[in-house]
C-alpha cells in the first residue's frame, strides 16, 4: 500500500493541520491534498491546500474529483462557538458535508471515507448510559450531537451507494494549544461556573492523540464507529481546581446569567457545553486499541494541566536591527 | 519604665480575642478540608477513590464489617457479585465498601438514581445505572461490580433477582458470584459472605443461561444466609432502623437483652 491519495476536509483547522503534519511523514501516503475556508497554520512540505469556502460547491466538486483520493478524511466540521457561532458552525458544517462528501462519491479511486465526529452524538438524557460504548444506539440530546449524527448519517448512506468503507471517529472535546474550543476558553477564565449539585465526570482528548487516532483509522481503513477518549475522567470543580480558578457554584436559575456573562466576555457556553457541565460527557475507549491498536496516551487530567500551563500569551524578543554593511 | 496598660495588654487576653482566633482556626481548617475533599481524582466511571475512603471510615463507626470468601474473586477479570438485600439497609452499598477495602479493589454496586444531587453522589461512591449496557461496559473492563436482589423486609430469605442484569454479567462473560449480606439493627457487627462462582452445569445459548444464573443466585444466597443467619438475626430485624447508632445506647441494648 504505496502511492495513497489522501484528501483532509478542514485542513485549515488546527486537528486538520497536525493530521496533515502527521500524514506527510507517513510511507504510504503518495500525495495529500487539503480543502479548507481557511489556510493552515503550520508548515506544510508537500500538501497541496486549496482554499475553498463550504458553499462553493462546483469548485469543490472540481478540485476533488480532479485528484481523484484513495482516501477521504472529512475533518470540516465546525464546533458551535468554536471557530464560529452556533448557527454559522452548522450552516458550514452541512454545506462541506454536502458538497465534500458528494464529490468524493463521485472519485472512481475512493476507498475509505473517515469521518470526524464526537461523543456529543450519544446524547446524555436520563436514563442513558453514563460510559457508553459504540454499540450504543446514538440519542443526541443537543444541535452539536444532531449535526454530527446527520453527518455520519450522510457518510454512511454514500458509504453503503458507492461500497467504500465508511469510518467515523467520535472525539471527546479536543483540548491542545491554539485549538479554539468553548471547553478550554470556560475553563482559562479566572472566575469557573460549575454545578454544584451535580458536578458530574467527563473526559477531553489532547489534539495529538485525537490527530494519531485519525492518521491510525485512514491507514486501517477504518470501517466502523469508535470513540476517541483520553483515559481517566475529571469533573468541573477538579479541573477549576487544577487551574487554581475561582470556583463559583452554580444551583440552577442562574446559570442564564452565567452564560450571558461568559458570553460577553469571550467564552460563550454552548448548549452541548451546558449539558455536559450538569449531566457529564464520558465514553468507552476500549473497542479503538482493539480495532486501530490505538490508545490516548496524555489522560484527561493531564490535558486539563496542560491546559492551564499554555501561556495565553506569546512573548517573542524583539529583533535585533540589522547592522548597516559598509 | 514601661506603661502599666500595656503590661496588662500583653498579659490579659479577652474572651473576643480568644473567640475570634478560635473562629478563624476553624475557617482555616475547615476550608483546608474542602480543599483537601475537592482534590481527589475520579476514575472512568466517575467513582472517587477519596470520597469512597471517607465513607468507608465513616461507616466504621456504625458497623464492623467482615468479609468472607474473598478468594473466590477472579485475580483481574470482571466479576458480577448478587447480594440479598433488606429494606433501609442500604445493602449493596455496604457490600461493595467492605468488598472494596478488603480486596484492594474498586467495587461498584447497582442502583444509583439519575437525579442530582443523589445520583452524583452515588456515582462518586462507585454507584451504576441499573442499565445492562452500562454494567456490561464495567464488567468488560475487569472491574466487580454488587448487584443487589429484590428488597426483602428481613434476612431471612432472598428477593427475586433479575435476570435482565444478569444477562449483562454473560454477556462481558463475566464470573457471577452469590454473597450474603447479614447485618443486625441493634448490633454493630456485619458479615459479607462471598460463595462459590456460578456455573451452569448445561451451558445455554440463549437467554435461559441469565433465568438460569439468576434463580442459582437467589438459592445460594438463601443457602448462605440458612448457614449464617441463626447467629445475627436479631428480634428486631424488621425494623427499618440499621442507620441508627442504637447499640451506642446500651440501655436499650440491655433492655432487649441483645
Amino acid at each position: 500500500m504505496v502511492g495513497v491519495r489522501v484528501l483532509v476536509s478542514g485542513m485549515g483547522s488546527e486537528l486538520g493541520a497536525r493530521v496533515a503534519g502527521l500524514l506527510e511523514n507517513e510511507p504510504w501516503v503518495g500525495s495529500l491534498e487539503g480543502i479548507d475556508a481557511d489556510p493552515p497554520r503550520r508548515r506544510l512540505h508537500r500538501a497541496v491546500f486549496h482554499r475553498i469556502v463550504p458553499g462553493q460547491h462546483d469548485r469543490t466538486v472540481d478540485v476533488v474529483t480532479a485528484f481523484n483520493p484513495h482516501v477521504l478524511l472529512h475533518l470540516a466540521v465546525w464546533e458551535p462557538h468554536g471557530r464560529a457561532g452556533p448557527a454559522t458552525a452548522a450552516r458550514l458544517t452541512d454545506d462541506a458535508a454536502t458538497s465534500i462528501l458528494g464529490a468524493a462519491a463521485e472519485c472512481r479511486a475512493l476507498e475509505s471515507v473517515v469521518v470526524r465526529s464526537g461523543i456529543e452524538i450519544y446524547g446524555r438524557s436520563r436514563g442513558s448510559v453514563t460510559r457508553p460504548n459504540e454499540h450504543v444506539a446514538p440519542n443526541p440530546t443537543t444541535e452539536w450531537g444532531r449535526g454530527l449524527a446527520e453527518i455520519e448519517r450522510t457518510a454512511n448512506a454514500i458509504g453503503e451507494r458507492i461500497g467504500v468503507a465508511v469510518g467515523s471517529l467520535r472525539l471527546a472535546s479536543v483540548l491542545g494549544p491554539h485549538v479554539p474550543n468553548p471547553l478550554g476558553r470556560i475553563l482559562r477564565m479566572p472566575a469557573v461556573p460549575f454545578s454544584a449539585l451535580a458536578d458530574p465526570p467527563f473526559a477531553v482528548v489532547h489534539q495529538h492523540d485525537a490527530a494519531e487516532a485519525i492518521v491510525a483509522a485512514a491507514r486501517a481503513r477504518l470501517n466502523e464507529p469508535l470513540n476517541i477518549v483520553a483515559p481517566g475522567a475529571i469533573t468541573m470543580l477538579q479541573s477549576i481546581r487544577r487551574g487554581r480558578r475561582i470556583p463559583i457554584p452554580m444551583l440552577g436559575p442562574e446559570w442564564a446569567l452565567a452564560r450571558g456573562i461568559t458570553h460577553l466576555i469571550g467564552a460563550p457556553l454552548p448548549e452541548h457545553l451546558q449539558e455536559m457541565l450538569h449531566r457529564g460527557r464520558l465514553a468507552d475507549n476500549a473497542r479503538a486499541r482493539e480495532v486501530l491498536g490505538f490508545a490516548p496516551t496524555t489522560t484527561t487530567g493531564d490535558v486539563i494541566d496542560q491546559l492551564y500551563r499554555w501561556p495565553s500569551v506569546v512573548h517573542h524578543p524583539a529583533r535585533t536591527p540589522m547592522r548597516a554593511v559598509a | 519604665m514601661p506603661n502599666p496598660a500595656q503590661r496588662i495588654a500583653e498579659v490579659i487576653t479577652f474572651p473576643a480575642r480568644t473567640a475570634g482566633s478560635a473562629v478563624q482556626s476553624a475557617a482555616n481548617g475547615t476550608v483546608r478540608q474542602v480543599l483537601a475533599w475537592t482534590a481527589n481524582e475520579v476514575d472512568d466511571w466517575g467513582r472517587d477513590p477519596g470520597f469512597v475512603n471517607r465513607v468507608w471510615s465513616a461507616s466504621r463507626l456504625r458497623w464492623t464489617t467482615s468479609v468472607g470468601g474473598l478468594d473466590q474473586l477472579p485475580k483481574r477479570s470482571g466479576a458480577l457479585i448478587v447480594v440479598n438485600a433488606r429494606r433501609f439497609a442500604l445493602a449493596p452499598v455496604m457490600a461493595a465498601l467492605s468488598i472494596g477495602h478488603a480486596s484492594g479493589r474498586a467495587v461498584r454496586f447497582i442502583g444509583r438514581p439519575d437525579v442530582a444531587p443523589l445520583g452524583p453522589v452515588m456515582q462518586r461512591l462507585g454507584g451504576l445505572l441499573p442499565i445492562e449496557a452500562e454494567i456490561e461496559g464495567v464488567l468488560r473492563a475487569g472491574e466487580i461490580v454488587v448487584l443487589g436482589a429484590n428488597h426483602e423486609t428481613d434476612n431471612t430469605v432472598t428477593g427475586l433477582v433479575d435476570h435482565r442484569l444478569v444477562g449483562a454479567a454473560v454477556a462481558a462473560k463475566a464470573t457471577v458470584l452469590p454473597a450474603a449480606v447479614i447485618s443486625v439493627a441493634m448490633r454493630r457487627d456485619a458479615r459479607v459472605e462471598i460463595g462459590k462462582p456460578i456455573r451452569l452445569t448445561r451451558p445455554r445459548r440463549g437467554p435461559l443461561a441469565e433465568l438460569e444464573i439468576a434463580d442459582i443466585a437467589q438459592a445460594r444466597i438463601d443457602a448462605l444466609l440458612d448457614e449464617l443467619g441463626g447467629t445475627l438475626t436479631g428480634p428486631f430485624d424488621w425494623l427499618p432502623i440499621d442507620w441508627l447508632p442504637v447499640d451506642r445506647l446500651r440501655g436499650i441494648s440491655k433492655v432487649v437483652g441483645i
